[in-house]
Formats: C-alpha cells, sequence, structure tokens
C-alpha cells in the first residue's frame, strides 16, 4: 500500500523576529529596510511515511517544530524545500473554531463551518443531529443563539464534533485534546479512538506522554528542526525524556 | 505561458465553488444578519453621494456642461460601480489578515479568499440594482431618458469589473499581509483613483490632452459598457478595448504574484 503521508528532505526557514513586516514609507523615504532579515529553520532534513491506518505521535520540546510540521501536512504552510505528499482528505482539529462567526448562530456556523470543510448542505443536514448530541445537552438548547453568547468551553465542543463528524482517512491534532472539562474530554478521547479502531491515519502532536501512549503506536522525535527519532512510541518517549533529564 | 498559471488555480476555484458559495453566502449573512439596515447602508451610500454632487455640480457650480443627461442617473449607474470596485479594493487588501484563522486552519485554493471578497461585494451589487431601476423608469416615463439596445452591455461591464477587481485583489492581498502601510496606500489610492474614474463627469468631456491618459484606466470602458445602455454616447470602441485587454492583464500579473507571495504569506499571517 502506498503512504498516505510522504514526508521527503522537508524544511522550512522563517524570519527570526515574529514579523517580517515591510514599510513602504520606510523603504521610499529612508531607502532601506528595517525588517529582520536573519533567518532560522525550524524545520529541516525531516523525511519519513506514513502508512494508511497508522497512528503517529509527534514528540518534542516547545519551539521544536512539532507545529509547524504539522501545519506543512495540513497544507496551511509551503515548505521552503523538500516536499508534503498527502493522499486522501485531511480533518484537521487545528484552529478548532477557526471557522466559526461569533455574530450568525451556532447552527449557521455548523452548516458554515462544514460546508468549508467541502461538505453540501445535505451532508450536514444528514449528520446535524449527530454532530449537535455530541456537543451535549447544554450545547443542543442553545443552537439559535449566536455563536459569540457560548462559553469558550461549549464553543470548542461544537467545533470538536463537527470536525470529528467529518469523517476524513487522515485525522491531524494539534493539542486540542487539553481542552473542556474532564468528562468531555473522555468522550473526544473514545471518539478519537472509534476513529482509529475505523481505519482512520492519525497524526497526533501533543505534550503529555498519557495522550500519546493512549493513541499512537509509532512516535517522532522532533529536536532543533530535526527528526530525530522515529519508532515505537515508548522507546521514542523514554529517548526524549533521557535527553530532557540530561539537558536541565 | 499565461494558460500556464491560469488553469490550476481555475481549476482549483471550480472544484472548490460549494465552499465559495458557503463563503458568500457567510458574507451576506452576516452583512445583513443584524437588521434590514446592512441593506439600507449599500444604497443609501451611493444614493446619499449621488445626491449631493448633485447638487454640488448643478446648483453650486452652475456652469455644468460635463456627464450626460439625467445627470443624476449618470451619477448613481456610476457611484453604484465604483463602490462594488472599491469596497472590493479595500476588503480584498484585508482578505487574508481578517479571515487569518481561516486560511491558517483549512486547505484551500488561498486565491479563494480574494474571489470570494469579490463575489459577495457583487451580489452586493445587483441586489443594489432594483434602486437604479426605479431611477431609470422615472426617467424613461418623464421622456428624460431612453433606452438602448448596448443595455446588453451592463452584464459585460458586471464581468470585466469582477476580472479586474479580482486582479487587483490577487496583488493587494499577499502585499498587505508582508508590507504594514500598505492598507493606507490603498485608502490614498482610492481616492485619486475616484477623480482619475469617470463616475462625476464622462471620458467625450473631458478635453482631448486628459482623455489620452483617461482611457488607459481600465475603469474608464467598464464605465462606458455599464451607461451605454442609457447613454448612447457613452460608448467609446477604444476605452472599452483597452479596458478589456488591461482588466485581463492585471488579472494574469494578479495571479502571477499571488502565488509568488503564497509561501510567505502563510508563514506571517
Amino acid at each position: 500500500m502506498k503512504p498516505v503521508i510522504e514526508v521527503k528532505d522537508l524544511g522550512i526557514e522563517f524570519y527570526r523576529g515574529k514579523k517580517r513586516r515591510m514599510s513602504l514609507r520606510e523603504m521610499i523615504l529612508q531607502g532601506r529596510n528595517t525588517a529582520p532579515k536573519d533567518t532560522f529553520w525550524a524545520l529541516r532534513h525531516v523525511t519519513f511515511d506514513v502508512r494508511p491506518g497508522d497512528a503517529v505521535g509527534i514528540i518534542g520540546s516547545n519551539g521544536g517544530g512539532k507545529s509547524t510540521l504539522l501545519r506543512m501536512i495540513a497544507g496551511v504552510l509551503i515548505p521552503d524545500e523538500g516536499s508534503v505528499r498527502v493522499r486522501g482528505d485531511v480533518a484537521p482539529l487545528i484552529e478548532l473554531t477557526g471557522g466559526f462567526l461569533g455574530e450568525l448562530t451556532a447552527r449557521e456556523n455548523v452548516y458554515l463551518a462544514a460546508g468549508l470543510h467541502g461538505l453540501t448542505q445535505a451532508d450536514i443536514s444528514a449528520r446535524y443531529d449527530e454532530i449537535v448530541d455530541f456537543a451535549g445537552s447544554q450545547v443542543k438548547a442553545s443552537m439559535e443563539m449566536p455563536f459569540r453568547h457560548f462559553s469558550s468551553g461549549m464553543q470548542v465542543r461544537l467545533a470538536f464534533s463537527l470536525i470529528t463528524t467529518l469523517d476524513k482517512p487522515i485525522v491531524l491534532v494539534d493539542e486540542v485534546l487539553a481542552v473542556g472539562d474532564r468528562s468531555f474530554r473522555e468522550q473526544c478521547y473514545v471518539r478519537m479512538e472509534k476513529m482509529l479502531s475505523g481505519g482512520k491515519t492519525l497524526f497526533l502532536v501533543s505534550h503529555s506522554e498519557g495522550d500519546l501512549r493512549r493513541f499512537a503506536q509509532r512516535g517522532l522525535y522532533v529536536r532543533e528542526g530535526r527528526l530525530v527519532a522515529d519508532g515505537p512510541i515508548e522507546d521514542v518517549i523514554s529517548e526524549y525524556n533521557d535527553y530532557s533529564d540530561e539537558h536541565q | 505561458m499565461s494558460g500556464m498559471i491560469l488553469v490550476p488555480e481555475f481549476k482549483g476555484l471550480m472544484a472548490n465553488r460549494n465552499v465559495l458559495g458557503t463563503l458568500v453566502r457567510r458574507d451576506l449573512r452576516v452583512r445583513y444578519a443584524r437588521s434590514v439596515l446592512g441593506y439600507l447602508w449599500s444604497v443609501l451610500d451611493p444614493l446619499a453621494m449621488s445626491l449631493i454632487y448633485f447638487l454640488v455640480f448643478t446648483l453650486i457650480f452652475k456652469a455644468r456642461h460635463v456627464g450626460n443627461e439625467p445627470y443624476f442617473l449618470h451619477l448613481l449607474t456610476g457611484l453604484l460601480v465604483w463602490q462594488w470596485f472599491s469596497l472590493c479594493m479595500t476588503e480584498t487588501s484585508r482578505a487574508l489578515l481578517q479571515e487569518s484563522r481561516l486560511v491558517k486552519s483549512t486547505n484551500l485554493p488561498r486565491e479563494l479568499w480574494v474571489v470570494r471578497v469579490v463575489l459577495a461585494k457583487g451580489v452586493e451589487f445587483v441586489l443594489s440594482l432594483p434602486i437604479l431601476v426605479i431611477f431609470v423608469a422615472i426617467y424613461v416615463i418623464r421622456g428624460e431618458a431612453h433606452l438602448n439596445w448596448t443595455l446588453v452591455y451592463f452584464p459585460v461591464g458586471m464581468v470585466l469589473t469582477f476580472i479586474l477587481a479580482t486582479g487587483v485583489g490577487l496583488i493587494l492581498a499577499p502585499i498587505t499581509v508582508l508590507v504594514t502601510d500598505m492598507a493606507r496606500v490603498v485608502r490614498i489610492g482610492l481616492r485619486m483613483g475616484f477623480y482619475a474614474t469617470p463616475i462625476i463627469y464622462s471620458v467625450q468631456s473631458a478635453p482631448e490632452s486628459i482623455r489620452r491618459f483617461l482611457i488607459f484606466n481600465p475603469m474608464s470602458g467598464i464605465m462606458e459598457l455599464f451607461r451605454s445602455g442609457f447613454f448612447e454616447s457613452e460608448l467609446g470602441r477604444r476605452a472599452v478595448v483597452i479596458s478589456i485587454v488591461l482588466s485581463v492583464l492585471v488579472f494574469i500579473v494578479g495571479t502571477a504574484v499571488f502565488k509568488r507571495f503564497e509561501a510567505p504569506v502563510l508563514k506571517e499571517i
């Protein structure tokens, strides 16, 4: 079987200052551009394959390039070197409430956000009850309210429910499991496990060893922009811990 | 060469036309969600401006020889079209920044964020047309205006406005992300563009020395297409041909510029 995610010699370079922002006024009046010019490679020479049905966890310290890697697989960042090839549709659990608008009602938001992920109106109508039921009775009772009146917990619940109902073969998760109260988190875990047992491919970025052990069989350890380990999740977690202990 | 740039973009947009429809609906719903005032604003603004220019140029500067008769109709057509175009400019230049959360979380062809603004503003333009129809009807009934067969060029003007506004938007959207004061430049440019476009006057009324430059404003020919159904003298073939060529050219350049800056823009937002 062909790999569903094929990453070859991947590299991406960022400007060191947070913003590169140039100013026309400065360029014209002073004839120079004071925007920062020094760069660094957030990721470089990263190569790996993911087979269908794999559950891969990414581990590494903050700023090591984990989320950058996830975003390039999601196609929302474009690499400067190498390539990412993804076969199949992706359900990105990245900015969960990204497609939601505060002014509109929760119901309108469900239709619009699911539409953005490629579902037709009929698809959404068919899944509407499933989405709302999973989000819980509190959300269900408020579907005609403007979305901005939702508590942040309710917002995330509805968004998580929506994106996990999309039924895409590849699921990318960026530390969203840390949201919601304990009972909802448990519900999310159950749903993620169900998705995995249904043969979906999972790509998970997390700081929680518990989450990584629970969902991933294979681990990728990203450190300072390099892929330093790729193997069974337990081995990779202990390699990460050993390195962290040594360099404290 | 141009085909090499445009074909994949066009395919990407067609594959996502459902999403495009969703986004346009979303824009309109947000705009009209709160009240009918949302709709009223989009027609009140050009109406009020038409009235003001009409009063200023016919009552205060009594010696008006420019523009077509009825002058109010000339103004209203020009201002409605200009409103569509200028709103596209201000909003496409912000398109990627304003929707940065969506751009960062959905893998859609990024051109979509520009096209959706131009389309949504186009729908608002169409929704504001009943006002124009009412005034045309009033002037026709009073015998002060009549309709020509060239009214069929009205939709052609719409298509050209769409192509031109998308092209300029594809240039402005990425540059505004990378250059902080671009939004201000766009505002100044639009204010100058208002007078460099035959809105309160017509190309024919400009002296030859200025007309030579004026027809190289792609909006000149577009205005003539929109107005020719009401004013026979309006259709200057040279201006129309130039605006077709320029609009398509701007569109091709815009597509290339957008592709060129896509990767750095995604890192910035």
